[in-house]
């Protein structure tokens, strides 16, 4: 099933760039140019912290629109919702948030409108290669991306000073301080490894070059699985080492024993998202002052490879009435408007997408009290122009979920992680082929 | 519909209805009589209706749709095909929905008993002894059952916390895979065993005092009275109280599911069979998978619990 | 041995004190069952740092009324909009539900009418369908007439209580005396006027059983809602707290709500727990109805 773009009959892109581009610079609304009854209404799925304030700038801002938003649970609570509400023909927002790890999945679905239509390819300059490619397919687009995660190290300055570690700029660098923390304080863990957690480890795997799917939305019946490829199983192999010797703790992330352990300095780092300052800062207030932030280590040294852990974007579907107006509440409602990214940036800890944020100096040169002062996207955003291309399985919450349960199951059971990664392989490869999908290598 | 834990009823299920006034002979008066009772039989069938409709469109109807739906197979790149029991074949094929089954049999097997002794060994305590003790470990034993599902699971949730519990001077992981399931087990106990009591303490209320008195005489003690006399005249509550927790525990699906964040390494998404059919469909839409294992959850369910009850129905006096 | 003792005590009971071992086990039950509540009333006064940081079992920094009004102005009050919707649902399944059920039960148990038998052998049947395998099916037939995500979707099905109509049906066929409702209808009263001044007050005690645990099941109903309903403002307390529990857990979701987690769980069990106490008479009859003669 393709994407079905419905067709208005009308070509108003030109006076719809002009708006986009009016809005997008000013931050102050415009008449849409539209004749209408009334504003538009077009419903917002998105589970966003403090997103009200978003949605109020935006349509204190639009005449001609008005969001109603709805928190239609969390993750993969949204993602059911949305599945049964696509598959009933009823019941699904205009405007939905979805991750980019699910962007694929609901692709498959052919019920997200492809945006190019309404203008959306004007934006295609605000955004990085890869942040791009997630959402599009050459000239087709079916998603803005808002946020992402670039990964990086968050650290225990104070604990670090005191027992003499140095910030490590490889794995083997970050092995050997972890040693040395281990020698020095027993009770200590250099970091937590969260197996509960597909994207954190996804994201560690992306940054040491693993590529465990191959799809196109544009040939969607055939797809690549290569879960177990060698840089995968090097990077779970390392992550088995650390924990069989004590140097990484298990337990899973957001969970109260996680949280009380960065709190409590049992966590000397915590490898962590875009979005991760934010999240420290708000689960462990105690320890203000004591984090700073360095790059993710990497595993030949001088290089420059990134993962992302996270990130997501808005889609519109095709349930929507007012597919123009959706896609301009798409591209509007974070788009590169400095309004809605101060709220994004200060009240719920996004790491923004768009390009023209990033450059923005509010931005970039923030100091963060809870880092000491340091300017910590400074950090973060070389991480996010490192980050390489990346693909997701159109059936992403199955994956992931093999993926914590394989690796989950091994820590439990103390058996192999590398030998995790082939169950999850063959599960996956077995599952594509039952559903119909041509597999590879 | 909603979902009472159902009591024990002894009483012969389909006792014959009520007898009219006997009508002597008279054709008008027969004629008067057959009136009436059409009309009690319209007004049967009117007061009968709201819940034979809701009986029709919220069981019947879904379950003949899931059965139909049990029959199809939808990939994600065909859609919709037909494919007769194919659903149920690989069911039975399928290492994560037979380990879920195991898993929740032996769970059944083990928690039944604890439950029941557990309830019991209260029951009697508060039949057996008259004092203000008694009375609060009635009260105190059955307000959890007061508490929704989610609500304690949350608190037990925090409660096994290995940093912040305050049971972590016990060294033990709660949440570890070879433990979880005990713990979850707790948690059950801690919910129903109240309740289970509570049943258990009515049933003895109704146990004539007589009958201990002559064992005392006799020379019993309190134990052997409690065990040799109590117990078995309760035997039909003890049978239903069993039944019931045995269908509970083989559809254990909220705790598991709620608990599931604390180590989703050791609580799996096919955890128990419940667990499965609902991330069939909520989080793989696997729809008619999902189908296919309720369906033959409920009939196991259903089935097994009618053989059970068949074959104590001396005891529950069920007939 | 000691000649027989002449029974002095009256055919009423006449309990043993108890030893100090029973006062032990008794106690140490009691603290089993309770330990939970005092852990959750302990942990509703710390912020998220006590939580994280401080003994479980004990109080640190007093933080109650900044949690109280943290809980009652989370997502502009949606807490409260939660507790609403637990009401309104346990309420009208609780009346629907029991004023269906009382209907039926007396017409099973009084009425004659064809199809009777029949159809009390069918409820009887489907007594044990697991309502889990039910929640999706019916989720997807609702969803094609369009009744998803509104109140309804949660109410309706919550009407259906076959275990109801049955215990009513036993209660009516005992307690409501025949030679009454003929005395009535004699007098020309009609079928419902019968039902409604001879049968219901007879069936009181039953009615009010039933009433009670169909609100409780409702008001601690999980699954159907949690299916049912997209919008977060028609969720129930169940579903919500459970949506802000996986937020907390969830990482990127925003800040770990724990603390507010806590006090709305207290929160939400205080009115259960109270009326438990108040009611407890309702609820000890109740389950000796249908027990064993």
């Amino acid at each position: 099933m393709s994407a079905r773009s419905s067709s208005l009959g009308r070509r108003h892109l030109a006076v719809t760039v002009a708006v986009v581009t009016a809005l997008s610079l000013a931050g102050c609304g415009s008449d849409g140019g539209e004749e209408q009854d009334g504003p538009v209404t077009i419903t917002v799925w998105a589970w966003y912290p403090a997103f009200q304030g978003v949605v109020d700038l935006f349509n204190r801002t639009h005449t001609d629109i008005k969001i109603e938003w709805t928190n239609a649970g969390t993750g993969q609570d949204q993602y059911t919702k949305l599945q049964t509400a696509l598959k009933a023909g009823k019941g699904a927002p205009d405007v939905v948030m979805l991750e980019f790890q699910e962007l694929p999945t609901f692709q498959l679905t052919g019920h997200l409108v492809d945006m190019s239509a309404y203008g959306a390819n004007d934006l295609k300059g605000n955004y990085v290669d890869w942040a791009w490619k997630q959402v599009s397919n050459g000239a087709a687009v079916h998603a803005i991306p808002v946020d992402a995660g670039p990964m990086a190290m968050l650290y225990r300055q104070d604990i670090f000073e005191q027992y003499g570690l140095t910030v490590p700029t490889t794995w083997t660098e970050f092995r050997e301080q972890a040693e040395k923390l281990k020698a020095a304080a027993p009770e200590k863990y250099m970091t937590d490894f969260g197996a509960n957690d597909g994207g954190f480890m996804t994201g560690l795997m992306w940054q040491a070059g693993a590529r465990p799917f191959g799809y196109d939305v544009a040939d969607p019946q055939h797809i690549d699985v290569n879960v177990n490829s060698e840089p995968a199983k090097n990077v779970m192999s390392y992550w088995e080492d650390m924990v069989d010797a004590g140097l990484a703790d298990t337990t899973a992330y957001g969970t109260t024993d996680f949280y009380n352990g960065l709190a409590s300095g049992k966590y000397a780092t915590y490898l962590a998202a875009g979005w991760g300052p934010g999240y420290l800062a708000s689960v462990a207030k105690t320890t203000a002052g004591a984090w700073r932030a360095a790059p993710l280590p990497q595993w030949t040294a001088g290089d420059d490879a990134q993962g992302d852990w996270g990130g997501s974007s808005f889609a519109v579907t095709d349930q929507t009435e007012h597919p123009e107006e959706a896609t301009r509440v798409a591209m509007e409602i974070f788009g590169s408007d400095k309004d809605a990214w101060k709220i994004g940036i200060d009240e719920a800890f996004l790491f923004p997408t768009a390009t023209p944020i990033l450059e923005w100096d509010y931005f970039l040169t923030k100091e963060y009290e809870f880092f000491g002062g340091q300017k910590v996207n400074e950090v973060f955003v070389p991480a996010y122009n490192g980050i390489e291309e990346f693909q997701w399985s159109p059936f992403n919450s199955y994956s992931f979920s093999q993926l914590t349960t394989a690796v989950g199951q091994a820590v439990e059971e103390d058996t192999s992680w590398p030998g995790a990664l082939d169950t999850v392989q063959q599960n996956l490869v077995t599952y594509a082929s039952n559903q119909g999908f041509q597999v590879s290598r | 519909m909603t979902r009472i834990r159902p009591l024990p009823v002894a009483t012969d299920p389909v006792a014959t209805g009520p007898t009219g006034p006997t009508v002597p002979g008279g054709g008008r008066r027969r004629t008067a009589v057959r009136r009436r009772f059409d009309r009690q039989a319209a007004v049967g069938w009117l007061f009968v209706a709201p819940f034979a409709t809701l009986l029709l469109v919220f069981l019947l109807l879904p379950m003949v749709y899931a059965f139909k739906l049990s029959l199809y197979r939808s990939t994600l790149v065909q859609g919709e095909v037909f494919a007769a029991f194919d659903n149920y074949r690989q069911a039975f094929a399928d290492p994560e929905f037979r380990s879920g089954v195991l898993r929740v049999l032996v769970f059944g097997l083990v928690q039944t008993p604890v439950m029941i002794g557990l309830a019991l060994v209260l029951a009697l305590l508060v039949d057996g002894v008259s004092s203000r003790f008694a009375r609060m470990l009635r009260l105190a034993a059955f307000v959890p059952y007061a508490v929704p599902v989610v609500i304690g699971t949350l608190m037990w949730g925090f409660l096994y916390s290995q940093n912040t519990g305050p049971f972590r001077f016990t060294g033990i992981d709660f949440v570890a895979g070879d433990t979880v399931l005990a713990s979850l087990g707790n948690l059950v106990v801690w919910q129903w065993a109240g309740y289970n009591m509570i049943v258990l303490y009515a049933a003895l209320q109704g146990v004539p005092r007589e009958i201990y008195e002559s064992a005392r005489i006799d020379g019993a003690g309190a134990v052997q009275v409690a065990l040799r006399i109590k117990a078995p005249m309760i035997s039909a509550a003890l049978v239903l109280c069993t039944v019931f927790t045995i269908v509970g525990t083989l559809q254990f699906f909220t705790e598991p599911l709620i608990l599931q964040p604390l180590n989703p390494g050791a609580i799996t998404n096919s955890y128990t069979p419940n667990v499965y059919a609902y991330n069939q469909a909520f989080s793989y839409q696997q729809y008619n998978y999902s189908a296919a294992i309720s369906f033959l959850l409920g009939a196991v369910v259903f089935v097994g619990s009618y053989i059970f009850l068949f074959a104590t129905r001396k005891r529950s006096s069920l007939r | 041995m000691s000649a027989p003792v002449a029974t002095t005590s009256s055919p009423a009971v006449r309990r043993s004190r108890g030893t100090v071992g029973t006062h032990l086990v008794m106690a140490l039950f009691v603290a089993y069952f309770l330990l939970p509540f005092w852990w959750l009333l302990v942990a509703a006064t710390k912020d998220n740092d006590g939580l994280f940081g401080s003994e479980p079992l004990w109080f640190a920094d007093l933080h109650l009324v900044d949690n109280l009004r943290l809980l009652f102005t989370q997502d502009d009050g949606l807490y409260l909009r939660w507790m609403g919707n637990s009401a309104l649902y346990a309420a009208t399944s609780g009346v629907g539900a029991t004023a269906i059920a009382a209907l039926a039960g007396y017409a099973f148990a009084k009425l004659r009418f064809p199809g009777r038998n029949a159809l009390f052998a069918l409820l009887l049947g489907l007594i044990m369908v697991p309502a889990t395998a039910l929640v999706l099916p019916t989720y997807l037939l609702m969803a094609e007439v369009g009744l998803v995500d509104s109140v309804w979707a949660v109410i309706l099905p919550s009407l259906l209580n076959p275990f109801g109509v049955y215990l009513l049906r036993v209660y009516a066929h005992d307690s409501v005396p025949d030679e009454m409702l003929e005395a009535a209808r004699i007098d020309g009263a009609g079928e419902f006027r019968v039902f409604r001044s001879v049968a219901l007050p007879a069936m009181r005690p039953a009615l009010v059983t039933v009433l009670l645990f169909t609100m409780v099941a409702s008001w601690n109903n999980f699954f159907l809602p949690l299916v049912m309903l997209s919008d977060q403002n028609l969720y129930p307390l169940t579903v919500g707290l459970r949506s802000w529990y996986l937020s907390a857990t969830i990482g990127n979701g925003g800040p770990a709500l724990f603390n507010v987690i806590v006090i709305g769980s207290l929160v939400a069990i205080v009115p259960l727990i109270a009326a438990f106490l108040l009611l407890q008479r309702y609820w000890r009859g109740g389950l000796t109805i249908g027990s064993l003669r």
